[in-house]
């Protein structure tokens, strides 16, 4: 890397013309590997891995057991009722619940259903027939799963016995029926009616990976003139404009990370096949911005702690905070008070609420504009710190702190 | 300069790599940011986060259009859930969606204006909930607080409804008790978010932290061509890789056994998540996974031109991880290739090994196909590490600018 510097020294390729800190930016990037691993290589992967991981994001063929200690035709039927469920695959019949209990604890199995001795006996007679079922709760996401689906699929088992001595009693089914459940919820799950993981987190998951790459590649762009010792030719590319300097360093990868996210938008939306309602425009702005602010908070992080081994390793573990931060995991109003004001300092939660607005929702330009308007003061913040970043260029051109 | 630590020569050269790779690490400001951050901070921070563990009150809208006692009694029984808290009763489904597009509710319940009528004159009566699925955990709280009321609420007015069922003897069989479904949770009795998720975390963050760790020390050695002194020692040169990687690995090993006893035995005390695991399993599941970690990193710095460049590749892919270890979206419905990675990357193989130890009470062979996975990467990646170094120390750093 010092080579590019020296050399910039003597025969700098930049020198008198128009753009000097964008060709020499670069002639940067393209000297070695790691600008375009980082820069593009890592993003593309990114998108890849999240268009990939969740398979059909549904859901289906959960391993399950049964253990059957009735062994008649009621119990067959509730068995063969549970195996038809396309959330499970009845993967086997255990002798007991031991057995069953053993094989979730090796993961075989997400669940089981335990079927008594005597549970006909006891349902015909409707002496309170009892059938449980346990599900994985450490594994929380796929136990939920599990759980949801043995609710359902049990609800007509617990009152067919019911039912079906009505009906031979001479009532109708639909008024026995109606006689058990007079209210009935209808539940509709907005957005994503069929639960899917993909539709879920894809897009969320992948913006939070993506702004930590967007954070440290630009940190490293910035920090590694100092770390070379090439702050002054750097300002001296741009005649000691610091603004012309950083927008010039910027400006290549800000490009490169618009490009990147907007392409990962169409491969997740058309691709993927990920439910969009809104406006594609609106989301492409928000975007961009989502870019804009997140490189504002590099240079801004770079600024007050001008080290980079310092502000990198901070960053690197500040940035998968935002996972936690933006609310898509554990709701954030369900956390202390403290970090749910610790949120609003990171792009990456305006992002997530304005995104989820569009996606969802289609939500205007009004709706959103709050959370937009946020992340454009990142920026701003950043330009109001833009002298003591030239201070720092200027008069502490080597950054030797490790 | 050409030998170093001449004072410990007597000492086999792996206990001088040890010694000097801790001292290298005691005096680099960043590297010591990285552990105590990584490590102890981040620990302590993630537990304090998911400390609520479970998702309380979720405000929902509601339009009663109904306007009945019936009607009253639900929305009020509502309320009472712990899981759903009614934050607002509204006119019409228009305000009640602009508050849902706007994240001030996350679902509506709307009782139509027939809600009442149709159950007193012994009709079926429906009525829709919507939920939101901004957030799966909200989902499942308010559909199970719905759940709830509808059954309770059902069983309660069941008995008011008998005159609608005319025919003689009907009346005994409807009054039967229904089958009982009991469901129960396994290894996770509160049903915690921070249970489920924060096994997993710990280890990730000691992976993550220590392949940085790594990086850093890997990145200056290149940088400032720390390897030259070996390279001049009179020895060969697989002789000497495998002192350097079993000294650095040792002392990985040592600091992180000691981070281990935070992790996975204060933190856990702590903040009350589960720690079934036993010492004696904890260590063997540990001891692979540090040393398989340490392998692969210093395999992996024949990569490493200088300290900070690395961590961009290691520090974003950090949750993605998670993904990988199964913890979250079950591994049998990952597509093969990603379940093939699983088995490449020692975090993910521990990480469920972790969970199921901690968890869920396993023993370890409940956890043998995972131990068996990092036994089997412990040996391969030492051999690559070997061969990285070896072609170090025979490169001997002779081209400081060599490009990254």
């Amino acid at each position: 890397m010092d080579n590019i510097c020296n050399d910039a020294r003597v025969t700098p390729p930049w020198e008198g013309q128009g753009g000097g800190p964008l060709l020499r930016e670069l002639h940067r990037m393209t000297s070695r590997r790691i600008y375009l691993v980082a820069a593009v290589v890592l993003p593309l992967f990114l998108i890849a891995f999240m268009a990939t991981i969740f398979g059909t994001g549904q859901m289906e063929h959960i391993p399950i057991g049964v253990v059957d200690a009735d062994n008649t035709a009621s119990s067959r039927s509730v068995v063969r009722n549970i195996a038809a469920v396309p959330t499970f695959e009845v993967l086997h019949h255990y002798a007991d619940d031991a057995a069953a209990r053993a094989a979730v604890q090796r993961k075989d199995i997400y669940g089981y259903l335990s079927i008594p001795p005597r549970f006909e006996a006891y349902m015909l007679r409707g002496e309170g027939a009892t059938l449980s079922y346990y599900y994985h709760y450490a594994l929380l996401a796929v136990g939920g799963e599990v759980m949801s689906a043995f609710e359902q699929a049990l609800i007509p088992v617990r009152m067919a016995p019911i039912v079906v001595e009505a009906v031979t009693l001479g009532a109708t089914e639909e008024s026995i029926e109606t006689f058990l459940l007079p209210m009935t919820s209808d539940d509709h799950a907005l957005y994503n009616p069929s639960l899917n993981y993909s539709t879920y987190l894809t897009l969320p998951i992948f913006y939070i990976m993506f702004q930590i790459l967007v954070l440290l590649v630009t940190l490293y762009a910035i920090g590694s003139e100092r770390k070379e010792g090439c702050s002054h030719s750097w300002l001296a590319s741009a005649h000691g404009n610091i603004l012309v300097a950083l927008t010039g360093k910027l400006l290549p990868y800000t490009l490169l990370f618009i490009c990147e996210a907007l392409l990962a938008n169409v491969v997740f939306f058309y691709w993927v096949g990920i439910p969009f309602a809104g406006d594609m425009c609106l989301f492409s702005l928000l975007t961009v911005i989502f870019v804009l602010a997140t490189q504002s908070v590099a240079v801004l992080l770079y600024t007050l702690l001008p080290a980079l081994s310092f502000v990198i390793s901070i960053v690197s573990m500040v940035g998968s905070l935002g996972a936690t931060l933006s609310g898509l995991t554990f709701p954030l109003p369900a956390m202390h008070p403290i970090v749910q004001y610790a949120a609003l300092l990171f792009p990456v939660r305006h992002f997530t609420v304005a995104m989820q607005q569009i996606v969802y929702s289609d939500a205007g330009f009004a709706a959103c504009f709050s959370s937009l308007a946020v992340l454009c003061l990142f920026p701003l913040v950043a330009l109001l710190l833009l002298p003591r970043l030239r201070r720092i260029l200027h008069v502490c051109p080597h950054d030797t702190l490790e | 300069m050409c030998v170093p630590m001449i004072r410990w020569n007597s000492l086999p050269l792996s206990l001088r790599v040890a010694w000097r790779e801790l001292q290298a690490i005691a005096t680099s400001y960043s590297v010591l940011l990285v552990l105590v951050g990584g490590v102890f901070v981040y620990g302590l921070l993630y537990n304090y986060m998911y400390a609520p563990n479970v998702v309380r009150e979720v405000p929902v809208a509601v339009v009663d259009h109904s306007h009945t006692a019936l009607s009253r009694q639900y929305v009020r029984w509502l309320d009472a859930t712990p899981d759903v808290a009614v934050a607002y009763e509204l006119p019409d489904m228009v305000a009640a969606k602009s508050l849902m597009t706007q994240g001030e509710v996350f679902g509506i319940l709307y009782l139509p204006r027939d809600f009442a009528t149709l159950f007193y004159e012994g009709r079926s009566s429906v009525y829709p909930f919507y939920a939101s699925t901004d957030a799966f955990l909200y989902y499942e709280a308010m559909e199970r607080a719905n759940l709830l009321v509808m059954e309770a609420m059902d069983g309660d007015y069941r008995t008011t409804l008998l005159p609608f069922l005319s025919l003689q003897g009907l009346a005994a069989v409807a009054t039967q008790s229904p089958v009982t479904v009991v469901g129960t949770a396994l290894y996770n009795p509160i049903e915690g978010y921070g249970v489920y998720l924060i096994p997993s975390v710990l280890m990730i963050i000691i992976f993550q932290t220590l392949m940085m760790l790594i990086a850093m020390m890997s990145g200056r050695e290149r940088q400032q061509r720390l390897l030259a002194p070996y390279a001049c020692l009179r020895s060969n040169h697989t002789r000497l890789a495998l002192s350097l990687v079993c000294g650095k690995s040792l002392t990985y090993g040592m600091l992180y056994g000691v981070f281990s006893l935070f992790l996975m035995g204060a933190l856990p005390l702590i903040f009350d998540i589960p720690h079934a695991a036993s010492g004696l399993s904890l260590t063997v599941l540990l001891v692979p996974y540090i040393f398989s970690t340490s392998f692969l990193g210093l395999a992996l710095s024949r990569w490493y031109t200088d300290p900070e460049a690395p961590i961009l590749f290691i520090a974003f892919f950090s949750i993605g991880l998670i993904f990988l270890s199964g913890v979250s979206f079950p591994l049998e419905l990952m597509p093969w290739y990603w379940c093939a990675v699983h088995y490449i990357i020692p975090a993910a193989p521990a990480t469920l090994a972790f969970v199921k130890l901690s968890a869920m009470e396993a023993s370890l062979r409940d956890i043998a196909p995972e131990l068996i996975a990092l036994c089997m990467q412990t040996v391969a990646y030492f051999l690559l590490a070997v061969a990285v170094y070896r072609r170090k120390l025979k490169c001997g750093y002779s081209s400081p600018h060599e490009k990254g």
